[in-house]
């Protein structure tokens, strides 16, 4: 009895240190901008560009987190003066994701139920030269331009991996429905 | 000779009895900044477009029957909440599709105006519709076509040629293109 009470022991032992160290999932809201989310690893804000021909060159607000090569990425930008555009902003934003690359899938999304409803797209694209596979999610609202985007990397190689869905599905812009005890968010100054 | 007469005789035959079908036809409206193509008789319809964003609204439709396909442009006045244009569009576009079988679902891309098109086949057989959908100037413009089961040929290009004539650059309707009719009171 004692032995093969040992033997479970060494081998839960053995299978947990054969596995990829895995960071927690920690919810993140950041109220400035109005939205929350989820991801695993550190996440570290920064400011970036985009340029679209629509959209034209903008800043970006950026948070991005990297655990089991697997990159989580937010990314913000406002479009306050030209909030009327957002559908054809939008639209660019995400036929740019998927340009030149394979689609595997294209389909509606939607945040909050009812007359909150946020329509957006989820879109799953392999990258070119076998550099992974990109699950984005992108919605306008409120004058603003959200991207998330899990890509993972081949250095994963788990491109089924149910990761990059429960980030991408985790968003939230009714913020009562954020998890209590989030992390606040800051939002990095722009030019 | 007699052969040839025979034969030519014939295939005048086979083409009378072919469904008659109408002239396509260029349409523009300077005030609402689009243009299309389309078969058959106008007619200007008033309509209600009702959504869970959206709430309701007065939809403008532009309507034509021809060989039993239903050709329709639908304008939708959102300019009071044009600020929340992506979710209109998409709840649109969704509601288009849902509990329906969708065939295609894809970019449309027309004139720097990014929106969808979409196939689907509707519920009990009662036929195919393509649409597209655009948001633009405050409102919803959308291309629907639907061959009804009277017609039968769900493969007809009619339906892909009426929604890709949209054009929101009105230099670009066609020359002799007629003025739509103002929406009546």
């Amino acid at each position: 009895m004692r032995r093969w009470l040992l033997a479970a022991l060494a081998g839960t032992a053995l299978t947990m240190a054969a596995m990829p160290a895995q960071a927690a999932w920690k919810s993140y809201i950041n109220r400035e901008l109005g939205f929350s989310f989820m991801a695993p690893g550190e996440v570290k804000a920064s400011v970036g560009t985009y340029r679209g021909n629509i959209a034209g060159p903008r800043q970006t607000i950026v948070y991005r987190s990297v655990e089991d090569n697997i990159e989580y990425k937010v990314t913000v930008m406002s479009f306050i003066q030209a909030q009327a555009e957002g559908a054809n902003i939008l639209g660019e934003r995400e036929y740019m994701f998927q340009d030149g690359k394979k689609v595997l899938v294209d389909t509606f999304a939607r945040v909050e139920p009812g007359k909150d409803s946020v329509y957006g797209r989820k879109i799953v694209v392999d990258l070119p030269d076998k550099k992974g596979r990109s699950t984005g999610a992108f919605y306008f609202t409120k004058g603003k331009l959200f991207s998330f985007e899990a890509t993972v990397l081949p250095a994963s190689g788990d491109f089924a991996s149910p990761d990059p869905g429960r980030f991408v599905d985790s968003i939230a812009f009714v913020l009562s429905r954020t998890e209590p005890g989030a992390v606040e968010l800051k939002t990095p100054k722009l030019e | 000779m007699r052969l040839t007469a025979l034969a030519t005789l014939v295939g005048a035959l086979a083409a009378m009895t072919a469904p008659a079908t109408a002239a396509w036809r260029g349409y523009i409206s300077h005030p609402l900044g689009f243009a299309f193509a389309a078969p058959g008789e106008l007619k200007v319809e008033k309509g209600t477009y009702r959504g869970a964003v959206a709430g309701q609204h007065d939809a403008l439709v532009y309507r034509f029957v021809d060989d039993d396909i239903e050709y329709k442009a639908v304008v939708i006045d959102m300019s009071d909440t044009a600020n929340d244009a992506a979710t209109l569009l998409g709840e649109a576009e969704y509601n288009f599709q849902a509990g329906k079988k969708v065939l295609m679902d894809t970019f449309g891309r027309v004139d720097r105006q990014y929106g969808r098109k979409l196939t689907i086949d509707l519920p009990n057989n009662a036929g195919r519709a393509t649409a597209a959908f655009y948001f633009i100037n405050g409102r919803i413009i959308s291309l629907q076509a639907t061959v009804l089961p009277a017609n039968g040929d769900y493969d007809t290009p009619e339906m892909g040629r009426f929604v890709d004539s949209i054009t929101f650059f009105t230099v670009r309707a066609e020359d002799d293109a007629i003025e739509l009719p103002v929406p009546p009171k």
